[in-house]
């Protein structure tokens, strides 16, 4: 419990002489600051408002829900934030994860350092991203605000499976463009792959990517996949976007003949359980869409 | 006659040896073609796949490997003719990481120009890049080594501008890799079709050129006895070379080297002449990549290439130098450069002891003046105490990696005599990146503490090396500079080959390799600034030594300078100087070769007051840097080591260029 520190405490009482009732319960959330993205829409899906958080104009494009209030401070770059302007936005407790963990004993003198990793050796990212919401939620005094977020993206899950569940049964592969000759594929161990299993669906990519994406691949391979969906995830590079449709090989393959491609929104593909939803009502919305809409 | 008839048995032997290395080239495009996967689904669609995988996939890669290894191998071997220079090629010259960069440029700050022409942005970048170089080495007669150490230097600061844009907008980075990494996956005869195209324009108009190409053997000034328009020839002929590099860069990514390889093969082969060199490089090229790139395919596993073509054939690069470097001679005389660019100061310590003062107030602006979300902050009272333990360490620590940075280059250019010898090509900083990226490669997410025993190691493989490299050579500084520029070349394509993979930890590597000061902890900064004092404290000490040394071996000898024990003594001092800075704050180019030519222009000669000079103009730039990069984009930083290249490598480039009238 370092998150009631001495100055928490001070403004818990102050706030408790100055104010009754609801202003003193919202004085007793500590002053959050967070430097990991996945951590960062937790707090925000938790309605835990941070006071500072990191590369916020990146995130508002990249992870785009949920909304980040514009009272929270940007402190900059996630591997480089600006500690001075964490120092000004006086955070009680900053959260981080072992991305960043270099930067911790900086930290450090500014506020106690929680540190929640979602991706780690060992896998099973969901789990851990369902772990990571306790943690925040308890480290904030208010560990009862974990389990609604959690049964909401169950909940979210279980009604995307079930709208899944009149699809013929067809592998996917989820997949990011790195150019127009190469991709990433998310495997079981990432966040997507294990979002997959959950809706009751085949990753036709069976190797773990170390609980994120493999390699750059080159593009010939998906040859090997011809039964499955292709779900492609932004960015794509302006190039593969003007190249791809005019190449030989790519129209050759049947995903792509058939219009069996899917282009999803943008996303984190480090995120928490915020990203999980996401990903899975976009990927419905997606398969659920005949036609595809992607690159033909 | 016994000459002629070891002629013709080694020309039978050479024979022998072309036919060998086709007929594997050969074998293995075959192995490669039969291990094609086997593909699921119902049999028309897999005989439809496999025959557009062959068409479309396998064929064009078979091709474009060829012709891209036969363009570099051009482009290496006019690169070596018309700047009489052995070690030069797209590489060493600057010309692929300046590509790259123009091409990271474009994609963040202009995509459309990118979708409209990759190689127009491409040449665009090569060319800036050797006319840098160029610019750089022109006072030196483009002498060999002034040349790739000025290409070594060009590279690793367009390294450190493209780290801190990939830094800044993280969402195309995996391209940016693919393409350092280069990578000879097609899909379609395009890429083929455009280097095959390059290539034949390529070869018709080196066929014209051929004539002042083969003159341009002989010096300037007989060349231009014999009607060699000499700058219209070499500028057509350069152009042509990074045309040729940069279609293929646009086209496949960086492959490292094969430009390098290419010619110097080819004259093993017995190739004499410029005619048979120019011909056959692009040969030997085209054999070396397929055979490079079918040995990559036949070793491919289920989940792709183990590792990058161009990041493999990059690898050979350094050892390929390494083994050159006799080869290379050093033609200046090593005292062209050394004379103050402006009158000797009479009171050069007086000079000293001002830039001190200046130290001290930038010193004081960067520990009060800053920014918060508002506007400009003058940092009083409270805030003052409250921000002091965030820019107290950084401030210190950027003026000691600063002094120890300037300190170094001062050293090397004056053991050196080579004014573009900075510390960072002596590969020290490059070594400790590489041992930063094994930790991250075997560990998931390492502790500081792991970073840095990495990084130590790394910098202190590096050290050991580069004095094994140069005991075999007493020590000479020609040759200690190139050692370190190969074990640059060396460690770049290893990070590159590291960045393809693109795990999320490879941020760690990129944040170090920005450089970066604001991770820097009170007590580290301490240790740092004691490490700097240490450091510095013999200097006045070899001052003889510093004087003598760089007349050369005779001179010395005969005024009882230990040669060898010296030029030890002080190689080892630069390296330790970059290691530390370079342990606290990552590789900082630049403001090691900056802090001595601003020196120089302050008027100091030589003697322990340059070395001082160039330590603490060293320290006051870092400062400055830091500073800037710390407030400009408030609250987005700029790595540190971005901005003194921004700022220093043009500053640097004019410096360079000045008294050209009067020493030229």
């Amino acid at each position: 419990m370092s998150a009631l520190s001495r100055r928490t405490m001070l403004a818990f009482g102050l706030a408790a002489c100055a104010a009754p009732g609801t202003v003193a319960r919202a004085a007793a959330l500590p002053r959050v600051a967070v430097i990991d993205w996945a951590l960062l829409e937790t707090l925000l899906a938790m309605s835990i408002v941070p006071v500072a958080a990191a590369e916020l104009v990146l995130f508002r494009a990249v992870a785009v829900e949920p909304e980040v209030p514009a009272s929270v401070v940007d402190l900059g770059l996630r591997g480089m934030p600006n500690f001075e302007a964490l120092r000004m936005a006086r955070p009680d407790i900053i959260f981080n994860s072992a991305f960043y963990t270099q930067i911790d004993p900086k930290l450090r003198l500014i506020a106690p350092v929680e540190t929640l990793s979602i991706y780690a050796r060992g896998g099973r990212p969901f789990t851990r991203a369902e772990e990571a919401a306790h943690g925040l939620a308890t480290a904030v005094g208010r560990p009862e605000a974990a389990e609604p977020l959690i049964r909401q993206t169950l909940a979210t899950l279980e009604r995307c499976r079930a709208d899944l569940a009149a699809r013929p049964r067809r592998p996917v592969l989820v997949i990011n463009l790195g150019d127009p000759r190469h991709f990433r594929v998310f495997g079981p161990d990432s966040m997507f792959g294990e979002v997959l299993t959950r809706l009751g669906l085949d990753n036709a990519w069976t190797q773990n990517t170390s609980y994120s994406a493999s390699a750059p691949i080159g593009l010939e391979t998906l040859a090997r996949f011809p039964d499955a969906d292709l779900i492609i995830l932004p960015p794509v590079p302006p190039d593969a976007r003007r190249l791809l449709p005019g190449s030989a090989l790519w129209q050759a393959l049947p995903n792509v003949r058939d219009r069996r491609t899917y282009l999803l929104g943008s996303m984190n593909p480090f995120g928490g359980l915020p990203t999980a939803t996401r990903f899975a009502r976009l990927l419905t919305a997606a398969l659920l869409t005949p036609g595809g809409n992607a690159l033909g | 006659m016994a000459e002629m008839v070891l002629a013709t048995g080694g020309r039978r032997r050479v024979a022998w040896t072309w036919l060998g290395l086709c007929a594997l080239a050969g074998l293995l495009i075959l192995a490669a073609l039969l291990r094609r996967p086997d593909l699921p689904g119902d049999p028309e669609t897999v005989r439809r796949l496999q025959e557009a995988l062959l068409w479309h996939s396998a064929l064009p890669r078979i091709a474009t490997a060829l012709l891209a290894g036969a363009a570099l191998g051009l482009s290496g071997a006019l690169l070596q003719r018309v700047l009489r220079n052995p070690i030069a090629d797209p590489s060493t010259l600057g010309i692929a990481s300046g590509a790259q960069l123009a091409l990271t440029v474009c994609l963040v700050a202009a995509p459309g120009l990118l979708a409209w022409s990759r190689e127009g942005v491409a040449f665009a970048g090569g060319a800036a890049a050797v006319g840098l170089v160029i610019a750089m080495s022109w006072r030196r007669k483009l002498e060999p080594v002034s040349v790739v150490v000025a290409g070594m230097t060009i590279s690793l600061m367009a390294a450190a501008a493209s780290t801190a844009l990939i830094l800044a907008r993280g969402e195309y980075v995996l391209s940016v890799f693919i393409w350092g990494a280069g990578s000879l996956h097609q899909q379609s005869w395009d890429g083929a079709i455009v280097i095959g195209t390059r290539l034949a324009l390529g070869a018709l108009a080196a066929a014209a050129l051929m004539r002042p190409l083969t003159l341009l053997a002989v010096d300037d000034a007989s060349a231009r006895s014999l009607g060699v328009a000499l700058v219209a020839v070499r500028v057509l002929v350069i152009a042509l070379a990074v045309w040729l590099a940069a279609s293929v860069i646009a086209q496949v990514g960086i492959i490292g080297f094969v430009g390098l390889a290419a010619p110097a093969l080819a004259r093993i082969s017995g190739a004499r002449t410029p005619s048979q060199i120019l011909w056959r490089a692009p040969l030997v090229g085209a054999l070396l990549l397929s055979i490079a790139d079918s040995l990559i395919q036949v070793s491919a596993g289920s989940s792709g290439d183990l590792i990058p073509t161009g990041a493999a054939v990059g690898l050979l690069g350094g050892p390929l130098l390494l083994w050159l470097l006799p080869r290379v001679k050093t033609t200046t005389p090593p005292q062209a450069m050394l004379r103050a660019t402006t009158p000797r100061r009479a009171h050069p310590w007086r000079m000293v002891v001002m830039l001190l003062a200046g130290g001290l107030l930038i010193g004081l602006v960067t520990l009060t003046l800053g920014r918060n979300g508002q506007g400009w902050l003058l940092a009083q009272g409270d805030l003052f105490a409250d921000l002091l333990p965030f820019r107290a360490p950084r401030t210190l620590a950027a003026a000691a990696a600063g002094a120890l940075l300037g300190a170094a280059g001062a050293l090397m250019q004056r053991l050196t005599g080579n004014p573009l010898a900075g510390p960072e090509v002596l590969g020290v900083a490059a070594g400790a990146g590489v041992g930063i990226a094994v930790v991250i490669l075997l560990v998931d997410t390492p502790g500081t503490l792991l970073l840095m025993a990495g990084s130590a190691a790394g910098a202190l493989g590096a050290l050991v090396f580069i004095l094994l490299m140069g005991a075999r050579t007493g020590f000479g500084p020609e040759r200690m500079l190139l050692a370190g520029v190969a074990l640059g070349c060396l460690c770049l394509a290893i990070l590159s080959a590291v960045f393809a993979a693109g795990g999320w930890n490879t941020f760690l590597l990129l944040g170090w390799l920005a450089g970066s000061t604001d991770r820097v902890g009170g007590l580290e900064a301490l240790l740092l600034a004691g490490a700097t004092l240490l450091l510095l404290a013999p200097l006045p000490l070899l001052a003889r030594w510093l004087a003598i040394l760089p007349l050369g071996t005779p001179v010395s000898r005969a005024l009882g300078v230990p040669v060898v024990g010296g030029r030890l003594t002080l190689s080892l001092l630069a390296a330790l100087m970059t290691a530390i800075a370079a342990f606290f704050v990552g590789p900082l180019s630049l403001v090691g070769l900056l802090g001595p030519h601003i020196a120089r222009l302050l008027g100091f000669g030589g003697g322990v007051a340059f070395l001082f000079a160039s330590a603490v103009i060293g320290a006051d730039l870092l400062m400055l840097a830091d500073w800037l990069g710390r407030t400009i984009a408030f609250p987005y930083q700029i790595p540190v080591g971005f901005f003194a290249a921004l700022i220093g490598g043009p500053y640097l480039i004019f410096l360079l260029q000045r008294g050209d009238a009067r020493h030229g």
